[in-house]
Order: C-alpha cells, then sequence, then structure tokens
C-alpha cells in the first residue's frame, strides 16, 4: 500500500469519534430486540460482541461479528427469500455494523476504510433497519472520511466517453415510426390522468412533469462516482435474465462502471432494479415522487423507488409486473414496447413459477415457428428520453433496451 | 454394515463457544488437535457436531457436550445436535421396552425434562442386528427406519415404508437418504441445485437421484446446500452450490479473491500426480474451466492418484472424504479453518490432510460439523 502522509492524529480520532457518536453507549442498548427464532447461542454471541465492543476490544470483536455475520448469512441463504425471518436480517446488520465500526486498527488506513464501507453496504443490501437506520448514518462518514477514494481506480483514464458513446456491434435504433406509439401528453390533471389512463390501464408518456428535477441536469457519470462511487451495488451480468449464462453479483459502482460502462465489455452489465436511493439517500435529493402517485391506494413509503443503470445495449426481456410504474428516464435513450395484459396468451409466457411473468420470446428477435401468434399480437412503443415519463400501467408486458448509456428510476406504486 | 471404528479422535474449525477443540472465545483451530475427552480410556462411538456445540457419545453409554451446550447423561446409544434441538437415543427408559428417543433444548444441559420424548418399538432383528447393539450414528434417521428426526417442527417425520432407509442426511433446506438397494433419494429446497434433479425446483416427497440409478451407493453426505455420495466402488459424486469450491469445481469467488491454489499442471508442493476433476459437459482439458456456481446434476469427482473414498461427510460449506488407504481429504470453504491444512484458504480442490500422514495416523472416519471437522484415526500398523 502507497504510504500517503499520514493523517494527524486528530483526523483518525475524529472518524472514531464520528462513529462512536453514533453509537449506542451501552451494550444492553447495541443488541437489537429480537424473538424467539434466533437461537440462543446466537444472542449469547451478539452480548458478547457487543460486551467487547464496549469494552474496546477492537479485533476479538472483529472476531465475534464476522462469526455473526456468517451465521446469519446461511439463515438468509435458507428458503425463499421471502420466507427468510426479519430476525435474522437484523442479526446480519448487527454483525455488519460492528465488522464497519471494527475494522479500523490504523488511523487513516483507506483499505480499511473501504472494507468498512463495504461491510455497511452488504448490511444495507441484505440485513434489515436496526438503530434507526444507523448503517446510513455510518456510511456517511465513512465516505466523508475516505481520503481521495471518490477519484475513479485506475484503468479510467481513457478520455470520457460520450453519453451516447456507440458500440461496435449492431446499434439498431428501431424504425419506431413504422410502430403504433405510446401517446404523449404534457402535464395532465390528476383527474385526466386518472379517468383516461390509470383507471382503463392505458400507458402514456408524460412531459414536462420530470424534466425539471435536479437529477436532469446533475447527474452524470463523474457526479454518480462521486456521490457512490465507493458503494457496493449488486450488478446483473449476461446479455439478460433468462439466459443461462447469466448472474448477480457485488461490486463497487466504481467498478461497475470502469467495467462496464467506460470500457468495451464482453458481457453487458445492469445495474438494474436496486434501490440505490434507499442506500444513498443523497441520490434521493436529485429525485421526487411524481404527484400521480397519490392517486394510489398505498402510502408515500411504500413507493418502491428502483435504479436502472447501465451501458447501451442492456436488456429487460418482454415480463409484466403487479403495480403500477413510473418509468422515468434521466440519461439516454430506452426503445420500449408494451403488450396489454389481453395479450398475455399470445407472448408465451414460461409456465415455471419461477419465470412466469416473463414471455419466452425475445421481443426484437422472435421465433415465429415456436411463437406463431407473437407477430400478431398489437403493441405500443415508444423511444423514451431524458426527461420524459412513461406511465406502464399493472400487469402490462414491457420490453426494455437501452439505445445509449442509459439511467432510469422506476416508481412502483399501487 | 460396518461397526463404528475405534480409534482416537482428532477435530479442526471453528470452535468460538468452547466446544471440544479448544478453549475460548473466537477461536479457530486450524490443523488437527487430539480430541481431549473427559473419562481415560473412554472409547468414543459417535461424535455430532452442530455450530455452537458438540456431542460425543461413548461406548460405555455417554454422551458428553462441551460448547454453547454442556452437561453429560448416560445409558444414551446415539446423538444427534442441531442448534434448535439436541436429540438423543436412550435405552428403554420410558414406559416401553423398547429405546426411547428425546429432544432436549441444547441449553438445558441434559437436566430436567426433555422438550418431548418418543418411545420407539423395540427392534426387531435386523439385517444388521450385530449382537443386539444398534448402529450409532443413524441419527436423525430413526432405528427401524420408519421415521426420521428434523430440528424443525413437526420433529418426528414419517418415511414410507417402502424407501427402506438405511442412511439419512440433513442439509440446511434439503434431505438425502441412502436405502437398502444402494439408490439415492433426494427432497426439500432445490434453488442450489442440491437435490440433483436437473433442476431447481422444489421436491416435497423423497424422489429418486436418476442420474444415480443402477449405481449402488455406500455413503451419502449432506452440506448445507450440496450433496455428496460415495459409491461401493469408490467414486465420488457431487452436486448442489459451489459458491466456496465445496464441490471441488472452480468458483468464481476463489479466482477473484486470488487466494486459489495452483491448479492443473502448475507448480504445487504436493506429491501427488496434478489432481483431476472431471466435469459436466463443458471445459475441455487445458481449456480454462468455465466457473460453476451451481451443479444441479451429479458430477463425478476423482480424488489425486485415483484414490478410492469410502466415507464422506460435509459442514455447511465444506467437504470431507476418507479414502481407503486411510487418507483424508478435504475442500470446500476454509475460513475457520475446517480443512485442517493450516490455514484459512478455502480451496475448490481436493487436498490431502498432511498431519495424518505426518504423524502415520490411519484415517477412518469423518464426522463435520457446520464449521468444524471431527476424524477418528488409528496408529499405522494397527488393524
Amino acid at each position: 500500500m502507497a504510504e500517503d502522509n499520514r493523517e494527524p492524529p486528530a483526523g483518525a480520532g475524529t472518524l472514531r469519534e464520528a462513529l462512536r457518536a453514533l453509537l449506542p453507549h451501552r451494550k444492553e442498548e447495541l443488541v437489537p430486540e429480537l424473538g424467539e427464532k434466533v437461537e440462543r447461542s446466537v444472542v449469547q454471541l451478539l452480548w458478547e460482541a457487543a460486551e467487547l465492543f464496549c469494552g474496546g476490544h477492537r479485533s476479538e470483536c472483529l472476531q465475534a461479528s464476522e462469526a455473526i455475520l456468517d451465521y446469519s448469512w446461511e439463515k438468509l441463504n435458507t428458503g425463499p427469500w421471502q420466507d427468510v425471518h426479519k430476525d435474522w436480517r437484523r442479526v446480519y446488520a448487527f454483525g455488519c455494523l460492528l465488522k464497519a465500526v471494527c475494522l479500523f486498527e490504523e488511523p487513516g488506513d483507506s483499505a480499511a476504510v473501504a472494507a468498512a464501507l463495504k461491510a455497511c453496504d452488504m448490511g444495507l443490501l441484505m440485513g434489515a433497519a436496526i438503530h434507526g437506520d444507523i448503517l446510513i448514518k455510518v456510511a456517511a462518514v465513512l465516505q466523508a472520511h475516505l481520503p481521495s477514494a471518490k477519484r475513479p481506480g485506475p484503468g479510467l483514464a481513457e478520455e470520457q466517453p460520450s453519453m451516447k458513446k456507440a458500440r461496435d456491434d449492431c446499434v439498431s435504433v428501431p424504425d419506431v415510426a413504422s410502430e403504433r406509439l405510446v401517446p404523449r401528453l404534457r402535464c395532465p390533471s390528476l383527474q385526466h390522468f386518472r379517468k383516461q389512463f390509470l383507471v382503463p390501464g392505458r400507458p402514456v408518456i408524460l412531459e414536462g412533469v420530470a424534466d425539471q428535477w435536479p437529477c436532469m441536469t446533475k447527474w452524470s457519470l463523474e457526479y454518480i462516482q462521486d456521490i457512490a462511487g465507493c458503494r457496493t451495488v449488486p450488478v446483473e451480468v449476461g446479455s439478460r435474465y433468462t439466459d443461462e449464462d447469466w448472474s448477480q453479483t457485488l461490486m463497487t459502482v466504481n467498478e461497475f462502471i470502469s467495467r462496464y460502462v467506460r470500457s468495451e465489455s464482453k458481457d453487458v452489465g445492469y445495474l438494474a432494479q436496486h434501490q440505490l436511493f434507499d442506500q444513498i439517500p443523497e441520490l434521493k435529493r436529485d429525485i421526487s415522487i411524481p404527484d400521480y402517485c397519490c392517486l394510489g391506494d398505498g402510502e408515500e413509503e411504500e413507493i418502491t423507488i428502483n435504479a436502472w443503470f447501465g451501458p447501451q445495449g442492456t436488456v429487460s426481456p418482454l415480463h409484466q409486473d403487479p403495480q403500477q410504474n413510473f418509468l422515468v428516464q434521466v440519461i439516454g435513450r430506452k426503445y420500449i414496447r408494451l403488450y396489454s395484459p389481453q395479450e398475455s396468451e399470445a407472448l408465451y409466457p414460461h409456465e415455471t413459477h419461477l419465470l412466469h411473468n416473463t414471455s419466452q420470446v425475445d421481443v426484437e428477435n422472435p421465433e415465429r415457428e415456436k411463437f406463431p401468434r407473437f407477430a400478431e399480437a398489437p403493441f405500443l412503443s415508444c423511444v423514451l428520453s431524458p426527461g420524459e415519463v412513461l406511465f406502464i400501467p399493472a400487469r402490462y408486458w414491457h420490453y426494455v433496451r437501452a439505445l445509449d448509456l442509459s439511467f432510469s428510476v422506476s416508481f412502483w406504486w399501487s | 454394515m460396518a461397526e463404528e471404528p475405534r480409534g482416537s479422535w482428532f477435530g479442526f474449525g471453528f470452535c468460538g463457544f468452547g466446544q471440544a477443540l479448544g478453549s475460548g472465545r473466537g477461536r479457530q483451530v486450524h490443523s488437527p488437535e487430539p480430541l481431549r475427552t473427559p473419562g481415560a480410556g473412554a472409547d468414543v462411538r459417535r461424535v455430532s457436531a452442530s455450530w455452537s456445540y458438540t456431542a460425543v457419545v461413548t461406548r460405555g453409554g455417554q454422551v458428553q457436550l462441551s460448547g454453547a451446550a454442556d452437561g453429560a447423561a448416560g445409558g444414551c446409544r446415539d446423538a444427534w445436535a442441531s442448534e434448535a434441538l439436541l436429540v438423543v437415543l436412550r435405552a428403554g427408559r420410558g414406559l416401553g421396552p423398547g429405546p426411547e428417543l428425546q429432544a432436549w433444548a441444547p441449553g438445558s444441559a441434559l437436566r430436567g425434562e426433555p422438550l418431548w420424548t418418543h418411545t420407539l418399538v423395540p427392534e426387531a432383528e435386523g439385517a444388521d442386528g450385530a449382537g443386539g447393539e444398534a448402529q450409532a450414528g443413524a441419527l436423525p434417521l430413526l432405528p427401524g427406519a420408519r421415521a426420521y428426526v428434523s430440528p424443525r417442527p413437526p420433529f418426528y417425520r414419517p418415511l414410507a415404508p417402502e424407501l427402506r432407509a438405511r442412511r439419512l442426511e440433513l442439509g440446511a433446506e434439503h434431505a438425502l437418504l441412502l436405502d437398502e438397494a444402494g439408490q439415492v433419494f433426494s427432497w426439500g429446497q432445490g434453488r442450489h441445485g442440491q437435490l440433483g434433479h436437473g433442476t431447481l425446483e422444489a421436491q416435497p416427497e423423497p424422489r429418486l437421484l436418476e442420474a444415480l440409478q443402477g449405481l449402488p451407493m455406500a455413503e451419502v453426505a449432506a452440506g448445507g446446500w450440496h450433496s455428496v455420495c460415495v459409491s461401493e466402488t469408490g467414486d465420488i459424486y457431487i452436486w448442489g452450490w459451489n459458491e466456496s469450491g465445496q464441490l471441488a469445481l472452480p468458483t468464481r469467488s476463489l479466482s477473484e479473491d486470488g487466494k486459489t491454489v495452483a491448479r492443473e499442471g502448475e507448480a504445487s508442493g504436493l506429491n501427488e500426480g496434478g489432481p483431476e476433476v472431471r466435469r459436466t459437459a463443458g471445459g475441455e482439458e487445458g481449456a480454462p474451466a468455465p466457473f460453476i456456481a451451481l451443479q444441479p446434476f451429479p458430477a463425478l469427482l476423482d480424488l489425486p492418484g485415483g484414490a478410492d473414498a469410502v466415507k464422506a461427510s460435509c459442514g455447511s460449506r465444506h467437504t470431507a472424504v476418507v479414502t481407503r488407504t486411510g487418507e483424508l481429504y478435504t475442500w470446500g470453504w476454509g475460513k475457520y479453518g475446517q480443512l485442517g491444512h493450516k490455514g484459512t484458504t478455502s480451496l475448490d480442490r481436493p487436498r490431502r490432510v498432511e498431519y495424518f500422514v505426518d504423524k502415520q495416523l490411519q484415517v477412518r472416519a469423518v464426522s463435520c460439523g457446520l464449521w468444524n471437522t471431527y476424524v477418528c484415526a488409528v496408529e499405522r500398523g494397527e488393524s
């Protein structure tokens, strides 16, 4: 590790003090409340770890927190995710919290700070909130103390690609003019939107609704790397999630951009369907909730906001979601095709439980003999550009391909 | 079936709760250590280890606990340790003459009353009735093979009698069964390929592994999310999740960490010829092998030098195999020293545990806890 200027003791102390200030002081307050699902032995270990932490035995606490993490990780991977008891996710988050705070041996050790930040992110990705979202606060403190780590990593010295970087292989922009287009409206009233589109379940592109959001002018690769570069996020690798060689993996935003956005990667990488704005609240300030969401039944906190960030060429195969969706385009353009739920049979959904909301048909290259009815199914299409919002009614089948480097934000609401 | 092997027991891996291997907090043992069992000459019959404690059953009928659960009790023929329950088979203490199955809370130190009991019908003279002494090490399969014990309710689970179970092993979310004819059945969750039927679908009832039909198996072992079986001719078949290399197939996580031990043909400190791992379709000799995350069909695994396997056991994410010539091979997750190679490196290929070779010990049996490994061995030269 390169010897940079030693941080003055005050700097290191500040970090540790800042972290300690966030945590409960007494071990009784430190261990989260847990139900009976969590075995006695685990609770015993949690108390031990808390005691070690309060006693200042950092390296022993770190050992204990690793065991807590590894054991709860196994529980998180047992059975379907939705059946995993929330207490196990709390235990996991607690392990991440202790690990993050215990990781500094050497003051100013940026590798340790980066590892601590990764621990926070793992807790945010897989754990459940404890002590009022303490992991978000710890992550913010750590990020602020990362020395110059906001600068992108090696291999990014190449010239900045333009936002509409074209690839060597086919850049097919569909001849949308020959297809039936999704209608466009400029700032419709709530009543009009509700009556004409929400209730009957008809797609529409809303203009003038999101085009003034801060993200539209602020977001760029540099900005994203600045705010979130060292944060760990889930990335999908592979052309589409129905492919055999598709996989999910974790990496920092910097690594994702370097590997899959700036360079000509053989694989497609997609930061898809990730609640990035819960993980990094600072980014949330650059977006808003579309007013039309108030027409729904749910609370604002129940709206799921996902980030979709990737290079040109990412594809989401034709599928349907159970909730209403506002898809806001921020960077780049997307080609989107929409099929009504009434056409479901002509779209040949997979029969397995896992993929029953996904069509077997490759929309832009369908196998006509295998899926004969597909060619006749009517559809709407569009090219969605920055500043525009596409309303995708619940259960409406949609296919998405990024024509450029793209960043979209989706709002799932009921 | 063979009697439980006599010999000395050793252990390595996680002992953070002070169980059998060592003492103190957060301790791990990276190289085999002899097990210190209280009571001189206590001949250990079976070792069953859960995450936070270990149960040792002696030939004298004592069950001894160490770790987060402690205590001891007599009149015990078999024991099976899990975090939720300690299951003990006690010689007829109940109302009838048959043995009594007891489930205890691990923290009870075997004092007071068990959580529940089940009196078993006294066994008829079966094919394995060796002088009336029931085979230890059968739990969670119950004597009579009509049912098995689960750590989750319902605790008592009947098995269809036509299954004729000889051996049963439980993973984190699946079960493996070996029948009298050497056929393997599996059921439970399948999302990690651990059922071996070629899909990721769950299986509610025992289903025959068609890929192994006609190959009589001698042993089955279940890890957290992977499955192993050993044929009567000494071949190893393995399937399920490979995230830490527990299938001895190349795994991405190890190559990216830069911690993989050198692969075929490259310099290694081992004397045997390069380990060969036959993969399923794809990956010819010499071509860089693709990473394998899941293996939903059984894959044949060759040990170095073509050694025959006789015993196998799995922890949550590691695998251990005993060969006919008394060597021990381990691979998979090694973070807590559970592979016994004096470090914490995980491995995606089989490696011999040199301790036993160096000490001229012949390994007879292996029993893995979640994150540790217990081994029974005798001095070479003894029968």
